[in-house]
C-alpha cells in the first residue's frame, strides 16, 4: 500500500461495503443507503447507466451490422455464452466473454455471466414467482441438505415489500403453492393458455396454469414514477436494456435510487481479491481489491460486509478469503463452503399444435407467458422421485409465410400469408437436489489477470434429475394429449448445468453452524459483520425462479444488518 | 469462369494453406471487402444476378436496387465457419460448371426465365430428395449449411437473400409493419381484425 496515512485510510472507510451490483447487490445498496449508511459497492466490471449505456435499444433490425446475426467468429471465440438464448447481435456486450474470464470445468457447467454495473439483471428472464412453506419446508420433509432456518412468514413481508418497489405484474390466484403478492395488474392469458388452464381446472386436481408474475410495469405506480420508470411498452426486446424502464434492473430501480440517496459510492473496475478478517477484533474489516485498469490493490474498510458477487463468484471470494481464524475460506467451519450447490433442471421441453380457437389472436406483444406451478409431491411424496418442477407453457399463432421458389411469387409470400393454428410450447424448471459432491473449489496453480485464483466448477445432473425429466415428459404428454393438441413433440437435451442461469448454494443457510455457513439472517455465523444475501445462500433450489426471493431474503437482512448496527452488536 | 479462378477455389475448397497472390481477380470491381473468403469479381457479380433472380425487380425493388448482394456476401464472409464457407465457394463452381453445361453461357448472360428455371430446377431437385432448406417459420438462416456443396450454396444464398430482403429497410417498414414499440398485449383479439399484410 502506497498511503497508510490516517486521510487516506478515513477516505477509504465506509459504514458498509457491497461487493456486486446485479439484483440482489443493487438492493443491498438500495436498503443501506435508505438508512443512512455511507455504502460503498463494488463491481468488477464497468459502469452501465440506465438508458445511457444501453447503445443498441432502439436500433431497428436493419441498422444492425449483421441484422441480429453474431458473426461467426464471435459465436466460435465464444461457445458457452453462445448457448445462452438471449447471446445475441443486440446483447452480446452484456455478456462475459469465454476467453476473458476463464474457468475450469471439472464436468461440463456453462457459465454465464454479466460484468458490468447491474450484472445480470440488465439480463434476466424478469419472472417473479413467490416461494411458500412447501418450498421451505422441503428439505426437512425430505431428507435433503439441511433444514432451512426460515420460513414463509418470515420473508413473506418482504416479498411484498420488494414488490411494491420493484413493480411486479400478476394475479391473485389463490393457489397455496405459489402464494399471492403485491401485485400490478396482470398480463392476461391468450385463448389457447386459458383453453388449457379450464382443460386443467376441469380435469386434473391442483393443476393450474396462471400468467407468470414479472417484473414488468404493467401499470405504473408513483414509486415507480419516482424511478423515473414507466409503463411497459411491450417491445419484447428487454436484453438489450429497456429505455422506459420497463423491467426491473439495478440500472433502472435501485442502483440509481441508491445513488440519489447520497449515501453510495460506485466504484466500477474493482475485483475483490478477499474478505480482510481481524483476528483480534474478531471480525472483518474490509475487503482487498484490484483495480482492473492499474491493477493497484486497494483495501477498503467498513463495519459490515454485504457479499452479493452472484452465487458463483460469491463462492470465490470467500473461498479465497483464507486467514488462520479461517484457513480453508472465510466462515468455513463447518467445511461446506463450496458444496452444496444446486441449479434448475431446464433439459426438456414440449411442443404442440391446437385445431381449435381459430378466429382468435393476440394484438401485441407480452412480456411473460403462462406458468403452471408445481403439482408434483406438493402436498405428499407421490412419485419415484423426489421434489417436482413448474413448466412454462405458452400458445402462440404466426403468420405463414411462403419461401418456395424465386421470382414474384417468392416476393409476395414473403409478405402475405395466413395465420397458422395455434401452437403450444412448455418447458419444464425442475428443482436439483443439493449434495456434496456438487462443489466449486479454487484451482491451486491457476491465476486470473488479477491474481484471483480461477475456479473449478464440478456440478452434474443426477438419477433424481433424470427420473424428474422423464416425468415431466409423461405428465405434459398426456396433460396435451387430453387436452386434443396434435402433433405432440416431446424432446430433451443435455444442457449442461448453468445454462439455465440458476445456479444457487455453496454457502447456504442454516440453523446449525456445523452443517451451514449461514444463520437465519444471512450472517456468517462465525463472523456477524458479513452477510451473504444473493444465490450462493439457498439452501435449496426449489422450482421457481429465483431472483425475487435473493430480493427479499437481501432487504430483509439488510433492515437487520441496520439495527444490529445500532444496538452496537456489529 | 476461368481456369485461375478455379484453381484458387479448388484450393480453398481443399483447406489447404495455399496463399495465392490477389492479383487473381480479373478486375478491382467488388461490393464489399470480404475477409473471410475470396471472389473473383465475376463470382461477386454471380451472387448479385442470383439474389436479382430470387428477389427480382417487380412493381417494388429488387436485390440489386435495395443494394442485398453486398449485404448478403457480408454475411456469407462473416456469419458462416470455415467448413461451411468451403462447402459454399465449392458450390459456387459446381453451379456454375453446371449452367455452363446445360447453357454453354453463363448465368449472367442466360434470360430472366433461364435464369428462374435453373434455380426453381435445384429446389426441385432438392425436394424430391429431401434436402429442401426453407426455413419453415421466420426467415432466419441456418446456422449451418449442409454438406452437399451445391445445395450449401444454393440454400445459404437463397435463405441469406430472404434474409436481407425482409429484414431490410424497405420491406420492414414499406411492405409489412415492423411494430417496434406495440404498447399493448390485446388477447381474445379476432383474427378478422388482424392488419396481415
Amino acid at each position: 500500500m502506497a498511503n497508510l496515512n490516517i486521510d487516506s485510510v478515513k477516505a477509504r472507510t465506509f459504514d458498509a461495503i457491497v461487493i456486486g451490483s446485479g439484483i440482489s447487490g443493487g438492493w443491498a445498496a438500495k436498503e443501506l443507503t435508505g438508512h443512512g449508511l455511507k455504502t460503498l459497492v463494488l463491481e468488477r466490471g464497468r459502469d452501465v447507466k440506465h438508458i445511457k449505456d444501453y447503445p443498441t435499444t432502439n436500433k431497428f433490425p436493419w441498422e444492425f451490422e449483421h441484422h441480429g446475426q453474431l458473426p461467426a467468429a464471435v459465436t466460435e471465440a465464444n461457445p458457452i455464452a453462445s448457448r445462452c438464448y438471449a447471446f445475441g447481435e443486440d446483447s452480446a456486450h452484456f455478456f462475459v466473454k469465454d476467453n476473458e474470464h476463464p474457468y475450469v470445468q471439472e464436468k461440463p457447467f456453462d457459465w454465464i455471466r454479466g460484468y458490468q454495473v447491474g450484472g445480470k439483471s440488465l439480463l434476466w428472464a424478469r419472472q417473479t414467482q413467490r416461494w411458500s412453506d412447501f418450498d421451505f419446508e422441503g428439505p426437512a420433509r425430505d431428507g435433503f441438505a439441511v433444514d432451512w432456518p426460515i420460513r414463509y412468514k418470515d420473508i413473506a413481508p418482504w416479498y411484498s415489500y420488494v414488490e411494491k418497489f420493484a413493480g411486479i405484474a400478476g394475479n391473485k390466484d389463490g393457489i397455496p403453492e405459489l402464494p399471492d403478492g403485491e401485485f400490478l395488474p396482470g398480463y392476461p392469458l391468450n385463448d389457447v393458455e386459458e383453453y388449457f388452464a379450464a382443460h386443467l381446472k376441469t380435469n386434473y386436481k391442483n393443476r393450474h396454469v396462471i400468467s407468470a408474475r414479472c417484473a414488468h410495469l404493467s401499470k405504473p405506480n408513483q414509486i415507480h414514477l419516482d424511478q423515473g420508470r414507466g409503463q411497459c411498452q411491450n417491445r419484447d426486446l428487454c436484453q438489450r436494456g429497456c429505455p422506459f424502464g420497463g423491467y426491473f434492473s439495478s440500472n433502472s430501480s435501485t442502483i440509481p435510487w441508491a445513488e440519489r440517496s447520497g449515501n453510495m459510492t460506485l466504484r466500477p473496475f474493482s475485483v475483490v481479491e478477499s474478505i480482510i478478517y481481524d483476528e483480534k477484533l474478531g471480525k472483518a474489516t474490509g475487503v482487498r481489491i484490484v483495480d482492473t485498469n492499474t491493477k493497484e490493490t486497494i483495501e477498503y474498510f467498513a463495519r459490515i460486509i454485504f457479499v452479493n458477487a452472484a452465487a458463483i463468484n460469491t463462492n470465490l471470494v470467500l473461498l479465497n478469503s483464507t486467514s488462520s481464524r479461517f484457513p480453508n475460506g472465510f466462515g468455513n467451519d463447518s467445511g461446506v463452503l463450496g458444496k452444496y450447490i444446486a441449479f434448475h433442471n431446464y433439459s426438456a421441453h414440449i411442443s404442440a399444435e391446437y385445431d381449435g380457437l381459430k378466429e382468435w389472436t393476440v394484438d401485441g406483444r407480452s412480456p411473460t407467458g403462462g406458468y403452471i406451478p408445481r403439482f408434483r409431491n406438493v402436498y405428499k411424496q407421490e412419485t419415484n422421485f423426489l421434489r417436482g418442477y413448474a413448466c412454462g407453457f405458452s400458445g402462440y399463432r404466426y403468420q405463414q409465410h411462403k419461401y418456395d421458389g424465386v421470382g414474384s411469387s417468392l416476393k409476395e409470400g414473403l409478405v402475405k400469408g395466413d395465420l397458422s393454428p395455434w401452437g403450444v410450447y412448455s418447458h419444464m424448471m425442475g428443482e436439483t437436489i443439493p449434495k456434496e459432491s456438487n462443489h466449486v473449489s479454487l484451482d491451486p496453480k491457476l491465476k486470473d489477470n488479477w491474481g484471483v485464483p480461477l475456479l473449478k466448477i464440478s456440478v452434474d445432473y443426477d438419477d433424481n434429475d433424470e427420473k424428474m425429466k422423464k416425468d415431466y415428459i409423461e405428465q405434459l404428454t398426456e396433460m396435451f394429449t387430453s387436452a386434443g393438441f396434435k402433433n405432440i413433440q416431446p424432446s430433451t437435451n443435455h444442457q449442461a448445468p448453468g445454462l439455465d442461469i440458476h445456479e444457487m448454494g455453496g454457502v447456504r443457510m442454516g440453523n446449525d453452524p456445523k452443517t451451514s455457513i449461514l444463520n437465519k439472517w444471512n450472517q456468517v455465523h462465525a463472523c456477524k459483520n458479513v452477510f451473504v444475501t444473493d444465490g450462493a445462500c439457498m439452501t435449496s433450489t426449489s422450482c421457481q425462479n429465483p431472483s425475487l426471493t435473493y430480493m427479499a431474503i437481501t432487504a430483509r437482512a439488510a433492515d437487520y444488518a441496520v439495527s444490529e448496527m445500532k444496538k452496537g452488536n456489529v | 469462369m476461368n481456369r485461375r479462378t478455379v484453381i484458387k477455389n479448388l484450393a480453398l475448397v481443399l483447406g489447404g494453406a495455399v496463399l495465392l497472390p490477389s492479383c487473381l481477380h480479373s478486375d478491382g470491381t467488388t461490393f464489399v471487402q470480404l475477409k473471410h473468403i475470396d471472389l473473383s469479381a465475376d463470382q461477386e457479380k454471380l451472387i448479385g444476378d442470383i439474389c436479382e433472380t430470387i428477389i427480382p425487380k417487380t412493381n417494388t425493388p429488387g436485390a440489386k436496387e435495395l443494394k442485398l448482394p453486398p449485404f448478403v456476401l457480408k454475411m456469407l464472409d462473416d456469419c458462416y465457419n470455415k467448413k461451411d464457407q468451403q462447402a459454399f465457394l465449392a458450390g459456387l463452381l459446381k453451379f456454375t460448371d453446371m449452367v455452363k453445361t446445360k447453357y454453354n453461357s453463363s448465368f449472367g448472360d442466360l434470360s430472366a426465365k433461364d435464369r428462374e428455371a435453373v434455380l426453381v430446377g435445384i429446389e426441385n431437385s432438392a425436394k424430391s430428395n429431401n434436402a429442401a432448406k426453407t426455413p419453415a417459420r421466420r426467415p432466419r438462416p441456418q446456422k449451418h449449411l449442409q454438406d452437399d456443396p451445391l445445395m450449401a450454396f444454393y440454400w445459404g444464398l437463397k435463405q441469406q437473400t430472404i434474409f436481407a430482403y425482409t429484414t431490410s429497410q424497405y420491406f420492414m417498414t414499406k411492405l409489412v409493419f415492423y411494430d417496434m414499440v406495440p404498447g399493448r398485449y390485446i388477447v381474445h383479439y379476432p383474427v378478422s381484425k388482424l392488419k396481415l399484410a
